[in-house]
């Protein structure tokens, strides 16, 4: 731990508001970016199956491996990580555990047999793994932040759905990108993308709302970092402006075009990163004393 | 048996001989508070005063910590007691985020009280035997009380603000300490079952 940490550590324990900067900073980093690929692995392997767009359920599965590399680099003793398909019944970091890995064999399985042999029962049994998995991995990350009774920010019952809307609007930003390199059609997927970023940011907006309207001073603290704190310059330039206002804004000038919609799934992808990011470092403790009204005059 | 605290606010003097007493006896790292006292003032000037409130994991009968452990290292103990198996947890913090009183630390690497002077005697005793990229957390001195003590922050404590025993028996000093002064648990709305009660100041 360096001076500067241990500094910012016992500044946070003496703090009215104690934000948790395990998940989100430092090395806690990792955890989101984890958290983004895996989602979009599973949007893109979700969105890929139905329209059946073998160079999408490659990427998923690329960005799956990667995803699951970046939550193995987060944890401390990441060595021991096979410990963790011991408590599924529970907790939701185990069954994300056990969803990723049956989503990343059973991905190469299919995969693999759809290149040797297509259309066999093997790549089909392999491909249903790989879809429990898919189902698994884009709901538990929702569910852990809701079990995390320490930060009341996170435990609204959106939480989980937000995240699955993240997903496959990650998906569809990932095979806007494979559209503009002709591995996908363009022509449904600007309509889809505009549905889906719609409804993130509906739920986004409720679960703001929810937070700012209840009687958790906590929560209301997390909110009022996001829209007006430590966290506005990410949320207001990452997640509206790049992730909202720019795909956007190309959309209207020429959708169609392979590069513009490339640079809509780069920039709404990016958007998503910032959204997650600033939603887990908005988290901050619950008080064990609420603090006073500061008083006037 | 379910082990308890009872922590009464009106003998607590804010002298920190707890958080000092609980360091000394599990020579946590830097950083690392298993027990601590949180201070806050009360009122307006002139009448003010002030409150302290010393904190500890709460051995929760539904502790939340261990429902999130994916790998079973926090676990329910004997007698009630929550513990980590540092042997078992990966380091993945969620029992920090589900911990409603905030009592969890992450070893992540280590430092030493004197940077750049290295290890102390005494952190080389006592500091390093705990293991880096771990949660730690207070476990009722359970080595004291295999011993057949108290635990280092009640038997040092020097207002005798502190008191240990059965939760289950209804005659015990804890028990009717709570029944007679109407001890009360922090966060009750969480539901997680606190075995820390506190008395009014």
């Amino acid at each position: 731990m360096s001076g500067q940490r241990y500094q910012q550590l016992l500044a946070d324990l003496r703090a009215d508001y104690r934000p948790q900067r395990e998940w989100g900073e430092g090395r806690g980093v990792l955890l989101v970016v984890g958290h983004f690929l895996v989602g979009i692995a599973g949007g893109t392997w979700l969105l890929s199956w139905w329209f059946g767009i073998t160079a999408g359920l490659m990427t998923a599965v690329l960005l799956g491996g990667l995803g699951g590399l970046g939550h193995l680099a987060f944890l401390g003793r990441p060595e021991r990580a096979f410990k963790m398909v011991r408590h599924w019944r529970t907790s939701w970091i185990s069954r994300g555990f056990v969803g990723l890995t049956l989503f990343l064999a059973g991905g190469c399985l299919h995969l693999a047999f759809e290149l040797a042999a297509p259309g066999g029962l093997a790549a089909l049994i392999a491909g249903l793994a790989a879809l429990a998995g898919t189902l698994t991995i884009i709901g538990y990350m929702g569910f852990t932040y809701t079990a995390s009774k320490g930060v009341p920010f996170w435990n609204s019952p959106l939480h989980p759905v937000l995240y699955i809307a993240y997903a496959v609007r990650g998906g569809v930003a990932m095979l806007l990108v494979l559209a503009a390199f002709g591995h996908a059609s363009g022509a449904a997927l600007m309509p889809l993308w505009l549905v889906v970023t719609g409804l993130v940011a509906l739920l986004f907006a409720l679960e703001l709302q929810g937070a700012a309207a209840g009687s958790d001073v906590a929560a209301r603290r997390s909110v009022h970092d996001i829209l007006a704190g430590r966290l506005a310059a990410i949320f207001y330039g990452g997640t509206l402006a790049i992730g909202l206002g720019v795909p956007l804004a190309l959309g209207a000038a020429g959708g169609n075009y392979p590069v513009i919609m490339a640079l809509v799934g780069l920039t709404s992808a990016a958007g998503d990163f910032f959204m997650k990011l600033s939603t887990v470092r908005a988290g901050v403790y619950r008080p064990l004393i609420v603090p006073r009204q500061r008083h006037r005059g | 048996m379910r082990l308890g605290m009872v922590i009464d606010l009106r003998r607590c003097i804010g002298c920190y001989g707890c958080q000092l007493s609980c360091k000394a006896e599990h020579g946590t790292p830097p950083g690392v508070f298993f027990a601590r006292v949180l201070k806050s003032e009360e009122g307006r000037y002139p009448t003010v005063r002030h409150l302290f409130l010393p904190v500890l994991c709460n051995h929760c009968d539904d502790a939340p910590c261990v429902e999130v452990c994916p790998t079973e290292a926090s676990h329910y103990a004997e007698h009630g007691i929550v513990d980590i198996d540092q042997d078992k947890c990966v380091g993945c913090r969620a029992c920090m985020m589900a911990c409603p009183y905030g009592n969890r630390y992450f070893n992540g690497e280590r430092r030493d009280y004197y940077p750049g002077a290295g290890p102390t005697v005494y952190e080389t005793a006592r500091t390093l035997r705990h293991p880096e990229g771990v949660v730690m957390k207070c476990n009722f001195c359970r080595d004291r009380l295999a011993e057949g003590k108290l635990p280092a922050c009640v038997a040092n404590c020097a207002s005798t603000a502190r008191y240990f025993g059965d939760l289950d028996d209804p005659n015990s000093q804890v028990s009717t300490l709570i029944k007679e002064r109407g001890g009360f648990t922090l966060h009750p709305e969480a539901g997680t079952g606190p075995n820390v009660y506190y008395l009014p100041p």
